[in-house]
């Protein structure tokens, strides 16, 4: 249990955070550990608050409840900063955040990426806008220590020859790009 | 035994794997949250030909039952699934399948019951059908509701009596997690086909479940309810040969953690069961001696058992996610007081009721009602 990760991802509907959680668990197992991911289904419409849960560890995973003091909290949107906070994250839990530009949260260590404008470049449209999941999946991998080859492996996995390319590429960039913000002086 | 694989899957499409590979005849089904996934599945799986069944789509859950019943009366092996409602909706069909001696096996997801609405778990639902004649296991994981499932099959064909699998709505059914799966040689070698005794056939015309006088009806009544005490043995088997073909163990009348030395032990069903070990670790670091003791069968209820696990003068903390009406607390405590009163005077019996209508139950929460628990 001690070695047990917990991450919890803050969303809006139709930002495609439920994907984000399974990629994530499915990464663990692509990676030699156990993996869950539990989103919260509620009555959601797009543009509502979501989040979904996702563990990690290397023996088995018993949990079955949400994330209440996760290790990582991703938020998919920098509007939700504040409330992703509120809603709980250890002492010396780690934020990472969607945004063009963003400052350390409080205490925590903050990465962030710009996973929208990695996206339109990558030219990863959906009908409601650019595919933002896919290159924060690249940059969770990444915070969390997760080799590269095997977040490629795990796209590759969910969407064989489906824009394998584009996916890859924009998942790669985040990757590489999620950086450490500096905290407030 | 073949080489199982590992697949990443969430618990209710693992029941529908599993009715995948318990080559089932016929599938009865009508949606309902969060059921939805394993009839959707099951309906394609019929559609592209993975799964040679006959699905029949019904308007509501009393004629999926009703479609059930008259399928496993033709001979069928058949599987149905229902949530919360649509399980209330089934009550009179469910006592036709059970006095009617016909091994259906069903999924029911738990969700709490109307009014007011709510869509996730508790355990209001299954424990609403006690009284139905009905076979009851209750699972803690994906992985447990995939093997449960072909040990329901084997189970419910061995005795003739229906048997309901249940398991947390969105917990477990919504949840991703590993999955391994054995091969269908193995599958095969522990569940056989289906071979009826008898059954209604028009070449052969017969009647079936007419009307009967006292001393006709008595007897079926109390066969019944033999045959239900009599199918303990046969859980703890299939259990067995489950695990000698494939591995894989999850109890079998119950399931019990850290509980051989334990003065303080949890007792609860279902995905508490599972996020409980992890409380249980909490109150040891805390230096109190805590266990688990998860009845995995729930109808009927492993009295032997429990008795026999329970370690001596032990105080059990009962966590239920349901009420018993007119009295105070859960259903749980109620069987479990009944069943030690006379023969473990040594017990203490506490009770809590918690998690209602799906509110989220951490191992931080239990651990720490658990420990208020002791105190009062």
């Amino acid at each position: 249990m001690n070695n047990m990760l917990e991450l919890r991802i803050n969303g809006f509907g139709g930002q495609g955070s439920v994907t984000l959680a399974h990629l994530l668990a499915q990464a663990a197992l692509e990676n030699g550990e156990q993996g869950q991911a539990l989103p919260f289904f509620g009555v959601e419409r797009r543009g509502a608050p979501v989040r979904a849960a996702v563990r990690m560890s290397p023996g088995s995973i018993h949990a079955h409840s949400q994330c209440e003091l996760p290790d990582y909290v991703v938020v998919m949107s920098e509007k939700l900063t504040k409330a992703a906070i509120s809603e709980g994250i250890t002492e010396i839990g780690t934020v990472i955040i969607n945004a063009p530009y963003a400052e350390a949260v409080e205490k925590y260590c903050t990465w962030q990426v710009d996973a929208e404008a990695i996206a339109r470049e990558a030219e990863l449209f959906s009908a409601d806008g650019p595919i933002i999941n896919i290159p924060l999946f690249g940059a969770v991998c990444r915070v969390l220590n997760i080799p590269q080859n095997i977040m490629e492996q795990t796209i590759l996995n969910k969407w064989p020859g489906n824009n394998e390319a584009r996916n890859l590429g924009a998942a790669g960039k985040a990757y590489n790009e999620v950086r450490i913000c500096s905290p407030l002086l | 035994m073949k080489t199982a694989q590992v697949i990443m899957d969430t618990g209710a499409h693992a029941a529908a794997l599993a009715v995948k590979s318990a080559r089932v005849d016929v599938v009865p089904g009508y949606p309902i949250t969060p059921q939805t996934s394993i009839m959707e599945a099951l309906a394609a799986m019929v559609e592209n030909g993975e799964l040679h069944a006959r699905f029949i789509p019904v308007e509501g859950e009393h004629s999926s039952m009703a479609a059930a019943v008259a399928a496993s009366a033709a001979g069928a092996r058949v599987f149905t699934a229902t949530s919360a409602n649509g399980l209330l909706y089934m009550h009179e069909v469910l006592h036709m399948a059970s006095g009617g001696r016909l091994p259906v096996v069903m999924c029911n997801v738990n969700r709490g019951i109307f009014a007011p609405w709510t869509l996730w778990a508790d355990h209001q639902d299954s424990m609403a059908q006690r009284d139905t004649g009905w076979i009851q296991y209750h699972c803690s994981s994906n992985q447990e509701v995939f093997n449960t499932i072909l040990q329901a099959f084997r189970v419910a064909e061995q005795i003739n009596i229906p048997v309901m699998v249940n398991f947390d709505g969105f917990a477990i059914s919504h949840c991703l997690m590993p999955l391994t799966l054995p091969s269908q040689e193995d599958i095969d070698r522990f569940l056989p086909p289906y071979e009826p005794e008898w059954r209604l056939d028009p070449a052969h015309p017969s009647s079936f479940s007419n009307v009967t006088n006292a001393p006709e009806y008595a007897p079926f009544r109390q066969m019944l309810s033999d045959d239900i005490m009599a199918s303990i043995p046969l859980v703890k088997q299939a259990a067995q040969e489950y695990k000698d073909i494939t591995g894989m163990w999850d109890g079998d009348t119950i399931d019990t953690y850290r509980l051989e030395d334990a003065e303080v032990v949890a007792f609860a069903i279902n995905s508490m069961g599972a996020e409980l070990r992890l409380s249980i670790d909490i109150l040891r670091q805390q230096g109190i001696k805590a266990g688990l003791l998860r009845p995995r069968l729930y109808l009927p209820f492993p009295a032997e058992d429990i008795i026999t696990a329970l370690p001596q003068n032990a105080q059990v903390m009962v966590l239920d996610r349901n009420y018993n009406f007119g009295h105070p607390g859960g259903i749980l405590a109620s069987e479990l007081k009944s069943v030690l009163f006379g023969r473990r005077n040594d017990i203490t019996v506490k009770n809590r009721v918690m998690g209602i209508g799906g509110i989220d139950l951490t191992r931080q929460f239990m651990a720490a009602e658990i420990r208020a628990m002791m105190d009062e």
